[in-house]
């Protein structure tokens, strides 16, 4: 059977998008350890982080994980490619925002900046503590690799602060368009239905967004 | 009433179009935006200029003709209407409208704002149609049809295939007509025999055709004079997966 790149382009970008927004609940949720005083955030981020590191089954996750980010990526690159192509010249006086969101038109511009986001936050954190790059990882008490101390440091630099913090703006908007468009893409199109995704992927976008974008003022804070 | 047209001239398809700026005056509140147009013409004509080339038929907002780009909006500034159906009431007196046709690699320029939207025929072509011959319009009653099913299938056959969807959307793709058209079909138990076929082939020659991703802007559905929503490209979406599985 031949597919329809038009169809097939889209699906693979709306299931590895709708993948990537289950981590982020994770992501988010294991992070509110760091909102904990120091001594109970310290311990249990790090005895966290050891767990992930040591489970096979995070290492398949995982795997899973960066493979669909280079898809997404990809994917929505090919369809970027073949949009501009479906529209050669554009229009003198176009007033889009009569009829459609800011994100909904700039998604590709919206995912590089996240894109280059998570360049900049694997080697702040994924390249020292999984590669070993860079500046050595202490051990606390129990003996786990002192992540938090990293992030700690990390946060401790109001540039790093600000630029986690007001990246999450276009995560969020990237958020807000892309959950709900990803269901419809792979053929979600109950009427009422369609209303209740578009609350929930607001409420979403909101939650991930202003979460990443706090802690790091509260890491700052303490 | 007096404004300043800016409008989009080409001369042939591989000419090099540009911007002319035409002044008129003696407009009236109650003239289409067609009226206008034609107003503008006459005044060439008398100038011994070369009158602008548009499309229009009904002028009633029924055949889908007249759609062109108005001060950055498919059929000028209101949503859900065609550009027949806008009046100069619309604009204020001194302003400059911009005009300018529909811009798709799909729908290449034949002159002036006339594009060539036969690309839209080719799909339809591929299945928009119930292939059986069935002689004169059977009893109504002989097969019996749901109201909400013949509802959604009513809503989507609105589609007057103008080609706005095609011409708002920053990918150019034609989903929503598309979609319509399949719809449209496949949700009345005439078009069900050859339904996962109908979704196949057509969605084959929209990609043929050049047209882009759906992204779900949502552009489409407000520029839409017959207001097809933009769910009926999810459902189609629905359908081309299913059809590509079982088809
Ligand atoms: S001229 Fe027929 S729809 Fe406008």
């Amino acid at each position: 059977m031949k597919v329809n790149t038009l169809f097939f382009r889209k699906s693979i970008v709306a299931a590895t998008g709708l993948f990537l927004c289950l981590f982020l609940i994770v992501h988010l949720s294991a992070n509110c350890l760091l909102l904990l005083p120091e001594q109970a955030a310290r311990g249990m981020y790090n005895a966290y982080s050891t767990w992930l590191r040591e489970n096979p089954l995070i290492k398949v996750v995982a795997y899973a994980l960066y493979l669909s980010i280079i898809v997404h990526v990809v994917y929505a690159l090919l369809v970027t490619i073949r949009n501009r192509k479906a529209k050669p010249v554009s229009y003198a006086v176009n007033h889009t925002e009569a009829n459609s969101s800011w994100a909904s038109q700039n998604m590709g511009l919206i995912g590089l900046s996240i894109l280059i986001f998570i360049v900049i936050h694997l080697a702040n954190f994924w390249a020292r503590i999984k590669l070993g790059l860079g500046a050595d990882v202490g051990v606390d008490a129990a003996g786990n690799k002192d992540v938090y101390e990293v992030t700690y440091a990390l946060f401790h630099n109001i540039y790093f602060v600000l630029f986690y913090s007001l990246l999450m703006i276009p995560l969020g908007l990237h958020l807000h368009h892309g959950l709900k468009s990803a269901f419809k893409t792979l053929g979600f199109y109950h009427k009422r239905g369609l209303e209740v995704l578009a609350r929930i992927s607001l409420i979403y976008a909101a939650v991930i967004a202003a979460g990443f974008g706090i802690i790091p003022f509260v890491v700052y804070f303490k | 009433m007096k404004v300043t047209f800016k409008i989009w001239r080409q001369d042939k398809p591989q000419a090099k179009g540009a911007f002319k700026e035409y002044q008129v005056d003696e407009l009236t509140e109650d003239m289409s935006f067609l009226e206008a147009l034609d107003h503008l013409n006459e005044r060439l004509v008398l100038r011994g200029e070369k009158v602008i080339a548009y499309e229009y038929d009904c002028r009633e907002g029924i055949c889908g003709q007249c759609g062109v780009f108005i001060n950055g909006r498919a059929h000028g500034p209101h949503p859900n209407i065609t550009t027949c159906q806008l009046h100069m009431r619309s604009f204020k007196d001194g302003d400059t409208i911009v005009v300018e046709p529909w811009r798709a690699n799909a729908f290449p320029i034949v002159k002036d704002l006339i594009v060539d939207r036969s690309a839209f025929d080719r799909i339809i072509e591929q299945g928009a149609y119930i292939s059986a011959k069935t002689g004169t319009a059977p009893e109504a009653n002989a097969i019996l049809i749901g109201k909400a099913i013949a509802d959604r299938a009513m809503d989507a056959a609105a589609c007057i295939g103008c080609g706005a969807c095609v011409a708002t959307c920053k990918n150019s793709s034609a989903a929503l007509f598309t979609a319509a058209k399949i719809n449209h079909l496949n949700s009345l138990p005439q078009g069900k025999p050859e339904a996962h076929q109908r979704v196949l082939d057509m969605t084959a020659q929209m990609e043929r055709e050049g047209f882009g991703h759906c992204s779900f802007t949502g552009a489409c559905e407000v520029e839409c004079p017959a207001g097809i929503s933009i769910a009926n490209i999810a459902e189609m979406n629905a359908r081309q997966g299913k059809a590509q599985l079982l088809g």
